[in-house]
């Protein structure tokens, strides 16, 4: 570990400078391959056009799940940002690259304007359809203009915070004058006045990233879903979907953060602590989920009218029974089991295999909810679900598109890692500003400075 | 944190065992007004019991009233302690020091009020009131239903105030010892006794963290049961339409905690005016509650916004006719709109100035409405819901509280109060032990010209 600012610039710079080897490039060209893949999967589901909604259940929610991990994952730095904490300074640009992955989800909505029947067909919405002039596409048009604005406020923060290590890479680069890393920079030198907005502004678009997330997995969670199917009335189901957002994002930066730490070698900045910290948070939401859940659950429940327990039948105990179970075990049981578990957070292991589990069970619940939804046809303008559908499993093309669209987010990131530093190079230089070592009668202590 | 001011260990001790040790001039004449008030309430009460609860303007269809009312706000109140104490606890916040305690003992006497109001109070026997903890006649199936949330709640606020008292005696353990060590006689035999033998060594303080930490934990589902629960009590009926809604949950947690913590910052407020304990409460840590209040307050709103839309999703016509009775029929709308203002619109774009959030003045206003607020909240939910509008109006039906709920309902604030001016004079309201702690890991380091304050940690 370097001590000094300068020599954390000059470490950090040097690492992400050095060449990549063999390894990056043959992991790329499988990934590519695989994404590839994935698009013939796309061009082959294409064939039996959009109007059959049930065929494409699989593909919306692959999106969902992109949506939610890529869009959720960058919270990870804007939260603790807010709370001024200096253990999550080595992983917040890790989070803020996931934005460049959301711009890959946007290109996989594309198809979904197409797919999502507009208002005309007399399903109860939220718009007021028939009773407000407004256009039958409207939920088309809200949800395409929530998401832009998600990944574009997403870029813009993960840009404002690159400016100053761009800085720092052009000055050591020697890059000229009008080149884009020169551009990219934005004449930044690093004044008083350019830490005060900088900060500031990362602060504002942060709150404003997170309220656009819940906006976004609203419209998405009720008009991609919720509205499909009659009957299902659950005002808790899109903060259910913004919170498995924050949840599937977490695990999805202790993911990352693994493989950064073993094939980026980066041991010294993403340690224990991290770990740790994030750990303690996938626990905290895994117990959130289930609460939401419940909550959700007994009311339906209890209430027992015909239309709700149909809806229960579709997305729980019907045809998707056993994804569900596997969902609840992995987004809950699990987490909870093994998380409470001191000596397995304090692990670089414990919370990466729990993550990957979280990651597991986040995909089962997108598919229990989105394929089940989609499932539901020709039954729009009834108050409830008339017979509910058997399970639909994924065709060949399924399979394909879920593994090129998953093997393209990872190409994305892997790319991004290439050309922007991983780990972010002005926290570290400042942390180095607050932290101090010193003695406490017999034990040496850290103290750390928290402004304002 | 800012404001930073080094004080000795004997001058803490001296300042916040100031209010035990002596007894200001205003604390007679207040704690006598108090149990005046709640006097008056307990003789209401005794009224209602030979008379019946006819006395009341209790009615079919709204059979629920004041009381509810009444029992969802204090349970709401008594949320203020976990989510100060616990959570903040958990997140090593440093600011919270001071407030925990104040915060906590609200929680206990807010409970015990919340159990006045309902199962005492509203059961309209309440010598049966033991049968919901002790079902006899359970075999029979004709007593209690295990299912219902009704039963679920006693246990809940129950177990919620026995945590929470235990949380409270935890926490001052090593405050009465040193209470114990500056009394003499009897008042210091009993000191001893409630002290358990704390002496301040190392494995005394070690297990006294470990327990504070571990109840924490602890206690926080329990907190989030509580109030689930209550709200279940609504949500879980498919008669009256507007209460069955999956939101209800953690709509009632969240307007719990805005309604809780802007209670503590009240109180915050009056224990810098009244003890004049500026010194330990600043006005960075009521900065700092406003900050959490903004955030508070924005995420119940926008539960409010999505229980509303999804009423209005359901296209019923009895939740429709609901929403109709509490937007535009008088007085519902008046209320509506005045609920509005104060918990959300006035409160929150004040708070978002720096000067209002320093200011013990513009604090305390803004707090109290909040509370205000969601009092009407609650009663717009009961009342209104009940009233139920539908299409059959041999069904329809008003409400007007009686004098006697009045009284009670001023019996539970007055008891409130009164419990925390009783505490005032036997315990510490400021944790002598944790503050200690807080000056000990502080410490600044300096950047450059700038001295900023920083704290230590293993």
């Amino acid at each position: 570990m370097v001590d000094s600012r300068d020599a954390v610039q000059k470490y950090l710079i040097g690492r992400h400078l050095e060449p990549r080897g063999s390894r990056f490039f043959i992991v790329s060209i499988i990934l590519s391959v695989l994404t590839i893949a994935g698009i013939v999967g796309f061009v082959l589901r294409f064939q039996d056009g959009f109007g059959q909604g049930d065929l494409w259940g699989y593909y919306v929610a692959l999106f969902a799940f992109i949506f939610a991990a890529a869009g959720g994952a960058p919270m990870v730095a804007i939260s603790t940002r807010i709370a001024k904490a200096h253990w999550p300074r080595s992983i917040s640009r890790i989070s803020e690259l996931f934005s460049i992955v959301s711009l890959f989800g946007i290109i996989l909505f594309i198809p979904m304007i197409w797919i999502l029947p507009d208002m005309e067909d007399g399903r109860r919405t939220l718009w007021f359809f028939g009773k407000l002039n407004v256009p039958s596409n409207l939920p088309h048009i809200l949800t395409t203009l929530g998401l832009v604005s998600l990944v574009l406020t997403g870029l813009f923060i993960l840009w404002l915070s690159l400016m100053p290590d761009i800085r720092f890479l052009r000055d050591m680069s020697n890059t000229k004058k009008g080149s884009w890393l020169y551009n990219l920079s934005a004449g930044w030198i690093g004044s008083s006045r350019q830490w005060f907005m900088q900060r500031h502004r990362i602060g504002i678009l942060g709150a404003f990233y997170f309220m656009t997330l819940i906006f976004v997995h609203f419209l998405i969670a009720v008009d991609f879903s919720m509205t499909l199917v009659p009957g299902w009335i659950d005002a808790l189901y899109p903060v259910t979907q913004a919170h498995n957002s924050l949840q599937v994002g977490v695990a999805t930066v202790v993911l990352t953060m693994f493989a950064v730490r073993y094939f980026g070698h980066y041991q010294d900045y993403l340690t224990i602590d991290q770990f740790r910290g994030l750990g303690k948070l996938m626990f905290a939401l895994s117990l959130l989920w289930f609460w939401f859940w419940f909550s959700s659950f007994i009311v339906l429940w209890y209430g027992a009218k015909p239309s709700e327990k149909s809806v229960l039948e579709l997305l729980m105990t019907g045809p998707y029974i056993w994804v569900f179970i596997a969902a609840f075990v992995l987004l809950f049981v699990v987490p909870l089991f093994t998380m409470i578990w001191n000596p397995l957070r304090r692990s670089i292991w414990g919370p990466t295999i729990i993550a990957g589990c979280v990651f597991i069970g986040a995909i089962l619940d997108k598919i229990r909810i989105y394929v089940a939804s989609y499932s539901v046809i020709d039954q729009a303008g009834l108050h409830e679900i008339e017979h509910v559908p058997s399970t639909i499993w994924p065709g060949f093309a399924d399979i394909l598109i879920w593994i090129g669209g998953l093997a393209g987010c990872v190409l994305v990131y892997m790319l991004a890692t290439r050309i922007l530093p991983v780990i972010n190079i002005w926290e570290q230089k400042e942390l180095k500003l607050y932290q101090v070592h010193k003695k406490f009668h017999r034990i040496e202590v850290q103290v750390l400075g928290k402004p304002e | 944190m800012q404001e930073h001011t080094q004080l000795t260990q004997r001058q803490i001790n001296e300042d916040l065992l100031d209010t035990v040790l002596s007894t200001p001039r205003w604390w007679l004449p207040a704690t006598l007004v108090a149990i005046l008030v709640f006097l008056i309430g307990a003789s209401a009460f005794g009224y209602m019991l030979n008379k019946g609860v006819g006395v009341t303007g209790l009615n079919r269809p709204v059979f629920w009233g004041f009381f509810m009312v009444n029992f969802v706000f204090w349970i709401g109140i008594s949320h203020a302690g976990i989510m100060i104490s616990a959570i903040l606890r958990l997140t090593q916040a440093e600011w919270r020091r001071p407030v925990t305690r104040a915060a906590e003992v609200m929680t206990v006497f807010s409970l015990m009020s919340a159990l006045m109001a309902a199962p005492l109070v509203h059961v309209g026997r309440p010598w049966r009131a033991d049968l919901w903890v002790f079902p006899y006649d359970f075999a029979r199936g004709i007593w209690v239903n295990i299912r219902s949330p009704f039963i679920w709640d006693p246990s809940a606020v129950m177990t919620y105030l026995t945590a929470s008292t235990l949380f409270v005696l935890v926490c001052l353990i090593p405050d009465l010892a040193v209470i114990r060590d500056r009394t003499k006689g009897w008042v210091r035999a009993i000191y001893s006794i409630l002290s358990l033998g704390f002496r301040g060594t190392p494995r005394q303080w070690k297990l006294q963290t470990v327990a504070g930490i571990l109840l924490s934990a602890l206690v926080l589902p329990v907190f989030v049961s509580v109030h689930s629960i209550v709200s279940w009590d609504f949500a879980a009926q498919i008669g009256p339409e507007a209460w069955h809604s999956t939101i209800f949950a953690p709509y009632f947690i969240i307007g719990a905690i805005h309604s809780g913590v802007s209670a503590v910052a009240t109180l915050m407020v009056i224990m810098m005016w009244v003890f004049k304990w500026d010194k330990y409460i600043t006005r960075d840590h009521l900065d700092s509650i406003a900050r959490l209040l903004i955030i508070v307050a924005t995420t119940w709103f926008f539960f409010f916004f999505l229980e509303w839309v999804f009423a209005l999703y359901t296209l019923e016509d009895p939740e429709i006719a609901m929403r109709d009775l509490q937007v535009f029929q008088w007085p519902w709308s008046g209320m509506f709109i005045v609920f509005l203002i104060t918990a959300y619109f006035f409160p929150v774009p004040m708070w978002l100035f720096k000067k209002v959030r320093r200011s013990l003045f513009w604090m305390f206003v803004t707090t109290i409405a909040v509370n205000i607020g969601m009092w009407l909240e609650r009663f717009l939910i009961i009342v209104p819901g009940l009233m139920r509008r539908g299409h059959f109006i041999f069904d329809w039906g008003s409400y007007h509280p009686s004098i006697i709920e009045i009284l009670m309902v001023a019996a539970t604030f007055a008891w409130v109060i009164l419990g925390m001016l009783l505490f005032t004079k036997v315990f510490p309201l400021i944790p002598l032990f944790d503050v200690k702690e807080g000056m000990v890991f502080r410490d600044e380091i300096k950047i450059g010209r700038r001295t900023i304050p920083a704290s230590i940690r293993e």
